[in-house]
Formats: C-alpha cells, sequence, structure tokens
C-alpha cells in the first residue's frame, strides 16, 4: 500500500494552514470571544462586521503575537463585512483562490484565540447565487456554503483550498449559525467601497411590492409577472419620479421586473443618483417614467 | 508518480484496514461499551490503553467483568493495572500474548491541518472509521509534574463508544487517544508521546 502518498496530502493541507495562518489575525472587538480578520492588503484587514461590537479600542494581534491597535475603515451590516486599519500590520497578504466548486477540499482556518490558528476540514458544499441577506433586502451576487466546522471565534476566518488561497471569508453572522463564505472577488469589491466612502453603495426607489400575474396581452417570452405598486413612500425617488399606487412596474432601463430579486439586482450602486427608464402598466396603457434612483440608508 | 484520486482512497483504506487488527473493544459486563489500543504486546502478556472513564464504572462494580474483545472476535479477560483519571488514561493487562500492537507515532511535532483518523465503536457499533484534520493543540491543567498537559483538537466526529480509540495520522500510526473530556463539537485527544510518557513513569505502580 501506498501511505506515502496519504502522508504527502496530509502535509499539503497542514503547508495550506500554515501558508494562510500568517495573514489571519486575531480581532478584539467584543468583550468575550475574539475574532479573525484576514490581512489582504498593507495595513488593512478584512473581517465580519458582526464581531465588532465597539468602535474605539480594537487591537488584532498578529501570528507572531504583536498586539496593534486598529481603525474602522468602514463597515456594512447587509454582507457582515468590515475593513479595518491596522498601522505596521506587516504580515504576509493572503492571496485569493480561483472560483470554488462544489465538491472542492476546503479548509475553515480561524485564529479565535492568542494560542495559534485553528482549523477544520470539509468540502464546498455549494455555490450559490442570489442569497437576499438581512433585513435590508440585500442581494449577496454568489455566496459558498461549506461543511467544516466553523468554531468559535471563526467570523471573519478564511475557508482555503488545498494550497492556502482564500475561496473567501467566513461568517456565522449572514445565516445565524451557518457557515457562509463570502467570496473573495465580492468581499474585495465592498472592502474596496468601505475604503473609499465608509459604505457601500445600494440604489432604492421607495415603494412597496408585490408579484403579479400580467394579464395575457402584457406577457412575453421574458415576463410572465411584474410588480403591483401598492406603497409609494413620501419624499422619495419614486414618489419624486411619478410612480403612483396601482402601477405595476414592467422594466427597468429595458431589463423585465419578474420579481422583487429583479428589481434589487438592476438597482445595483452604480445606479444610485442616475436617471433610470421605468416601464409600469398604468390602467392596461404601458408608459415609460423616469426616475433618480436613490441611496438606500 | 502518477497521484490519481482513486490512488490516495485506496491508500486510505488500506491504511485503515491495517490499523484495524490492533483496535480492540472494551466490554464490562453489559456497561458501556469503549474502545482500547493494544499498546504492548509479548511471548504471554498484553497491555491495552483506553480512557480511565472507559473502565471506572467496569472494576469497581465487578472486579472480573472487564473484557476486550479483538478485531478478530477473541474474547479475553483483563486486568486494571493503572487509571488517572486527569490524563483520562488506562492501562489494562491480559494474560495472552502475541496479539498485533499498534505502530505508535510521533505526537511531539504535530501540524494543524493534519489528516487524521479516528476508529471506534460509537454507540456500539464495531470499528467505525471517521476522518477530520487536527483542529488545534492546546494545553490543559493538570495536577501532575510540570502542571500542566498537551491536548490535541480536531473536527474527527466522535461518538460514546469512541473514547480510549486511536487517532491515526496518515501513516496510520497512532497520535493520540480519544478522550473527548471536554465535550461540545471539540474532540479531544491525549497525544501519543504523553500516553508513553505516563507508562514509563510508572508512577502509577
Amino acid at each position: 500500500m501506498d501511505i506515502s502518498m496519504l502522508s504527502a496530502f496530509s502535509n499539503q493541507m497542514a503547508d495550506a494552514v500554515e501558508r494562510v495562518a500568517k495573514s489571519l489575525v486575531m480581532v478584539n472587538g467584543r468583550a468575550r470571544q475574539p475574532a479573525t480578520g484576514i490581512a489582504y492588503a498593507d495595513d488593512i484587514v478584512l473581517t465580519a462586521d458582526h464581531v465588532l461590537e465597539r468602535e474605539n479600542n480594537l487591537t488584532v494581534q498578529t501570528h507572531d503575537d504583536r498586539v496593534l491597535g486598529a481603525q474602522i475603515i468602514g463597515r456594512d451590516a447587509s454582507t457582515d463585512l468590515a475593513v479595518l486599519r491596522v498601522q505596521g500590520l506587516g504580515v504576509p497578504l493572503a492571496t485569493a483562490a480561483a472560483g470554488a466548486r462544489a465538491g472542492q477540499l476546503a479548509l475553515a482556518v480561524g485564529r479565535p484565540s492568542p494560542d495559534g490558528v485553528m482549523a477544520s476540514l470539509g468540502v464546498v458544499s455549494k455555490v450559490g447565487s442570489s442569497l437576499r441577506i438581512g433585513r435590508s433586502s440585500a442581494i449577496l451576487e454568489r455566496y459558498i456554503q461549506t461543511d467544516a466546522i466553523p468554531y468559535p471565534g471563526f467570523s471573519g476566518g478564511a475557508l482555503v483550498d488545498v494550497t492556502g488561497a482564500v475561496f473567501g471569508l467566513l461568517t456565522t453572522g449572514l445565516v445565524r449559525g451557518a457557515a457562509m463564505v463570502i467570496p473573495m472577488d465580492i468581499a474585495l469589491k465592498v472592502a474596496s467601497a468601505l475604503t473609499k466612502q465608509g459604505y457601500v453603495k445600494r440604489g432604492y426607489l421607495g415603494i412597496v411590492s408585490q408579484q403579479v400575474r400580467l394579464p395575457p396581452a402584457q406577457r412575453s417570452d421574458a415576463q410572465e409577472y411584474g410588480l403591483l405598486i401598492v406603497r409609494v413612500e413620501e419624499n422619495s425617488p419614486a414618489e419624486r419620479g411619478g410612480l403612483l399606487i396601482g402601477d405595476i412596474l414592467l422594466a427597468v432601463e429595458g431589463q423585465p421586473i419578474n420579481d422583487a430579486d429583479d428589481l434589487m439586482a438592476v438597482l445595483h450602486g452604480d445606479r444610485v443618483g442616475k436617471p433610470v427608464a421605468v416601464r409600469v402598466s398604468r390602467g392596461g396603457i404601458a408608459q415609460t417614467l423616469t426616475v433618480v434612483v436613490g441611496q438606500k440608508s | 508518480m502518477k497521484r490519481s484520486p482513486l490512488a490516495v482512497d485506496q491508500a486510505f483504506a488500506d491504511m485503515v484496514e491495517a490499523a484495524q487488527a490492533s483496535i480492540v473493544r472494551i466490554d464490562g459486563g453489559g456497561r458501556g461499551v469503549g474502545t482500547g489500543i493494544i499498546w504492548r504486546s509479548d511471548a504471554a502478556h498484553s497491555q491495552v490503553v483506553t480512557n480511565a472513564h472507559v473502565v471506572a464504572g467496569i472494576t469497581h462494580h465487578n472486579g472480573t467483568g472487564l473484557c476486550i474483545v479483538t478485531a478478530d472476535n477473541r474474547r479475553f479477560a483483563a486486568q486494571r493495572l493503572a487509571s488517572d483519571s486527569q490524563l483520562d488514561l488506562a492501562l489494562l493487562g491480559l494474560a495472552v500474548g502475541g496479539l498485533p500492537t499498534a505502530r505508535i507515532g510521533d505526537s511531539a511535532s504535530l501540524r494543524v491541518g493534519e489528516l487524521v483518523f479516528a476508529v471506534g465503536n460509537p454507540w456500539g457499533q464495531a470499528g467505525v472509521v471517521t476522518a477530520g484534520v487536527i483542529s488545534g493543540l492546546g494545553c490543559m491543567a493538570v495536577r501532575r509534574k510540570g502542571g500542566t498537559a498537551p491536548y490535541i483538537r480536531s473536527d474527527v466526529l466522535l461518538a460514546p463508544g469512541n473514547s480510549g480509540g486511536p487517532l491515526l495520522n496518515a501513516a496510520g500510526a497512532v497520535i493520540g487517544v480519544n478522550a473527548m473530556i471536554f465535550g461540545g463539537d471539540l474532540s479531544v485527544a491525549i497525544p501519543s508521546h504523553v500516553v508513553a510518557e505516563w507508562i514509563a513513569d510508572g508512577d502509577w505502580r
């Protein structure tokens, strides 16, 4: 039998943990259990928003046992991400893995205590799309689920492949208790917005709607449903643009709106402050209005 | 050398099969079942390592009730030679020789992320294998020389009945004795070098 092959595989996983371990810091931002953060740029650490229960007196502890002060640059409760600046961090930076595939081996790695990193083994259980998160009804366009155990303090830690490259940031704060992973490319996009302006741009119209089936004459291959507007908020972009209760929202910028997720997808941050063409059915007659997309607070 | 995923899988199964021979079931006249490791065996005697808590009740209630069952289903009476409730270790003596002994690995230089396997008898099912990695390495306070003892945390799935069984490395060598003494979702094992020192010290005699 070939035991050397198994040993080589085992060593490779220990190497993967060792490689990412130097990029992981312990984050002290709450009273009890410390959490983890990932160093991804010089003096910059990405962590989970929910592990920062205070804004001041934040510290991180590095792999070589240095305790350093940290400041919040920006945080976003919707995606459960926060960016910290740590002067003189000086640790190796994490590298992102190529896209994850279901079934790939994965290690969850965190630094929940000063005793060193911890790791658990699992697989990429699912690479999903369009996860509606939080009360803000923000949409995470892609996410990773894993069956690797998220030990206490693993939020803000990394899910890595067998080479130690980072699939994404691990958090149990998005879906209560479950180990969810925000893919690194998405996390870095949010982080870049947080670094630039301290918050994430999210478009908003200010309507409450419900899905309705369109009359046969208005249906098409791409569209069977629309959104019936049941409320228009005062002083909202929708009110200013002339949307009325009873209108059926059909399309925004030519994109058919079959459900609320379609609407969320089209109201991405780049559209904030810009006019969009909103096609509605009013009294059975289609017409197009112009609405300037607002910033969701 | 070509490394196909199937070859790794085969190596896995071969390694586990080879390790099974030195793993025994601890039976105590109807009381709870645990697992043990054949640590030594000469011409006429053998010694089995298990958890103190596995055998604590058994010998106390009935000095002759302690039995071990080998992987090839032979049954032998065992005597408790020593036990240490802090390390959760017990050493059993058998008046039979020539049993297959476990290969003991070096547990003094373990790394987080290393592949590990547990073999045991969870819920009374014989020879169940679970796999995972070393999750962390810690130290616990004990009332012994030095005042602390190292332990291994892993993410292998353990259940009652795994207690006293081996934690094996990728080479199939025993690097720890599963103890689960802290409960919760962390499986805890006593490193094999701690077990070896405990036996060699002989302060249990």
